[in-house]
């Protein structure tokens, strides 16, 4: 069977179909266009080039592979899976767990302001364009994570979740990479060929998320905690805190 | 030291590489310890008592003492002298309604080179209402190839409030020694009315880029986390934490890092360095204006350290 080969009288295989909804709304999703602001904030970034610890291209590329390797943002990304598989299975409790799991992981009140601020954007958008993802948002309580309301976009959207962490990831890293642009400064072309290296760990971490069990959800990453801890009390500030 | 005189009810069993002589011979040779201790603290009209103790080798506590009145000051014992694969040890505590202790540890705690086997510690705290918990154990020297995971676990209700801090130093340094393999795991994770309200899920692998990177240790063996948790906590207060690091005094020669931030009910500070003497000053520091704000008495150094 598997080796037939097509009776001539039958027309070439139909072109294999693009997932051209779910593809579009993912890239809706992850678009710097989506109006939560994202661009906004720098993770620590603002205070690192401040205080002259990073300051090349190299160094920006080495510090994004660290943290999406080992970083929270990894945390995030399991947790996507975590609340994409609790949604799917019709469980608002569990949705509500990991949000409010996400919520006491942050470690500065820095990182939970930016991950509210824009959850609550998302949250608001998707009320309004889908009305009937409204279960999943009220399950959230009055502080949604961005990464839950992420998880809740894509599943609304049937986005396979593999592909939503990966978009995920590479809308973080993004935004990222154009705070240090800014910041450091660099080229654009450099910001580009950053992100173009940064690619292979994108892949990694997005398998490596999806395979973590919650007993192995651990992070290292107290340079990123510091750095963010110090941007509050910065006395010059490009980006929000 | 403790006072043996009065508050060592317990013959404190030296460890062998102490009096051997032999202070880098790790027992790893020795059957690994199933050890625990329950305590449940109850409030009496003048003070805090230590109504409840079991303990189990190699857990012990000193007799508690209260050198301040009310508060419950209690010494905990490490008497196997530190931590091998293959040890399980447990700690619970219950703090009853308007009860307040302060708990600490005689000695550092070592971490040995592995066996093979992982060591694991847990703590389960349950503070009750406008119960308080000084947790300020002294600080844990992780040795080379330790393998060591500890799950910290509280639960508070309306009002409680938990002060915990911890220093780990990775590898012994003073002898030159790094921490080239093993792993050092802790999560901790704090609930309130039956809200998490901070998860602190930590993982330093031995040898690993981590270390020596800005964005995990950068270089530092010393790493220290004081947690205040349980009561809002005022700008002043975390103000007031960040100028106690800005006006320190230390050596030119070990720069370390530090912040303080805003936790939900409550705030953290974090230290990497290179000096477990440097973070503990900061720590008391911190720890001596919490109490003025948040329990209205100054700090009172338990006398072990």
């Amino acid at each position: 069977m598997e080796n037939r080969i097509d009776s001539p009288i039958h027309p070439a295989p139909s072109r294999p179909q693009l997932p051209t909804e779910s593809l579009l709304r993912l890239l809706q999703l992850t678009s710097p266009t989506l109006p939560v602001g994202a661009y906004t904030y720098s993770e620590g970034l603002e205070t690192l080039v401040q205080q002259q610890q990073l300051t090349t291209a190299e160094a920006l590329e080495r510090w994004l592979g660290l943290e999406l390797s080992h970083g929270a943002i990894r945390l995030e990304a399991a947790v996507i899976f975590q609340g994409m598989q609790a949604i799917a299975q019709g469980a608002p409790a569990t949705l509500q767990y990991w949000n409010d799991w996400l919520s006491a992981l942050r470690e500065t009140r820095e990182m939970r302001e930016q991950s509210w601020q824009m959850g609550r954007s998302l949250h608001r958008l998707l009320h309004t364009l889908e009305p009937a993802s409204a279960e999943m948002l009220e399950a959230c309580g009055e502080h949604c994570n961005f990464a839950i309301a992420f998880a809740i976009a894509a599943q609304h959207w049937q986005i396979d979740a593999q592909t939503a962490v990966l978009g995920y990831l590479q809308s973080w890293v993004s935004n990222l990479v154009t705070a240090g642009v800014r910041l450091i400064p660099l080229g654009q072309t450099t910001g580009q060929q950053i992100l173009l290296n940064l690619s292979p760990i994108l892949e990694e971490t997005t398998i490596a998320a999806q395979a973590l069990n919650p007993d192995a959800f651990y992070a290292c990453g107290c340079g990123v905690a510091i750095a963010s801890m110090n941007h509050e009390t910065l006395y010059s500030r490009l980006f929000r805190s | 030291m403790p006072q043996p005189s009065s508050n060592a009810p317990l013959p404190l069993a030296a460890s062998s590489f102490h009096s051997s002589g032999q202070p880098d011979a790790s027992p790893i040779d020795r059957k690994p310890w199933h050890g625990s201790l329950e305590l449940t603290y109850t409030r009496q009209p003048q003070q805090t008592q230590l109504a409840r103790c079991f303990v189990q080798s190699p857990m012990k506590v000193q007799r508690p003492f209260y050198p301040e009145g009310e508060v419950c000051h209690t010494v905990t014992l490490h008497t196997a002298g530190g931590i091998v694969g293959g040890d399980r040890l447990s700690t619970r505590l219950h703090l009853q309604p308007q009860t307040h202790a302060l708990l600490t540890s005689a000695t550092a705690g070592k971490l040995y080179r592995s066996n093979g086997l992982d060591a694991h510690q847990q703590l389960q705290v349950r503070l009750e209402a406008g119960a308080c918990l000084e947790w300020l154990p002294q600080e844990v020297i992780a040795f080379n190839g330790a393998e060591f995971r500890q799950d910290t676990y509280v639960e508070l209700a309306e009002d409680a409030l938990w002060m915990g801090w911890e220093l780990v130093r990775l590898g012994r340094t003073a002898r030159g020694e790094q921490f080239l393999s093993g792993n050092w795991r802790s999560r901790t994770q704090i609930w309130q009315n039956g809200r998490l309200v901070w998860v602190d899920p930590q993982h330093i692998q031995g040898g690993s880029e981590r270390l020596h990177h800005p964005h995990g240790l950068g270089g530092c063996p010393v790493m220290g986390s004081f947690a205040i948790v349980g009561q809002d906590v005022s700008a002043e207060l975390m103000a007031q934490a960040r100028d106690a690091w800005h006006s320190r005094t230390s050596p030119p020669d070990t720069p370390a890092d530090a912040g303080v931030t805003q936790l939900m009910g409550g705030m953290l500070c974090r230290y990497r360095g290179f000096s477990t003497l440097e973070a503990r000053r900061w720590f008391v520091a911190v720890w001596h204006l919490a109490r003025l704000a948040l329990c209205d008495r100054p700090a009172c150094p338990p006398r072990v350290w």
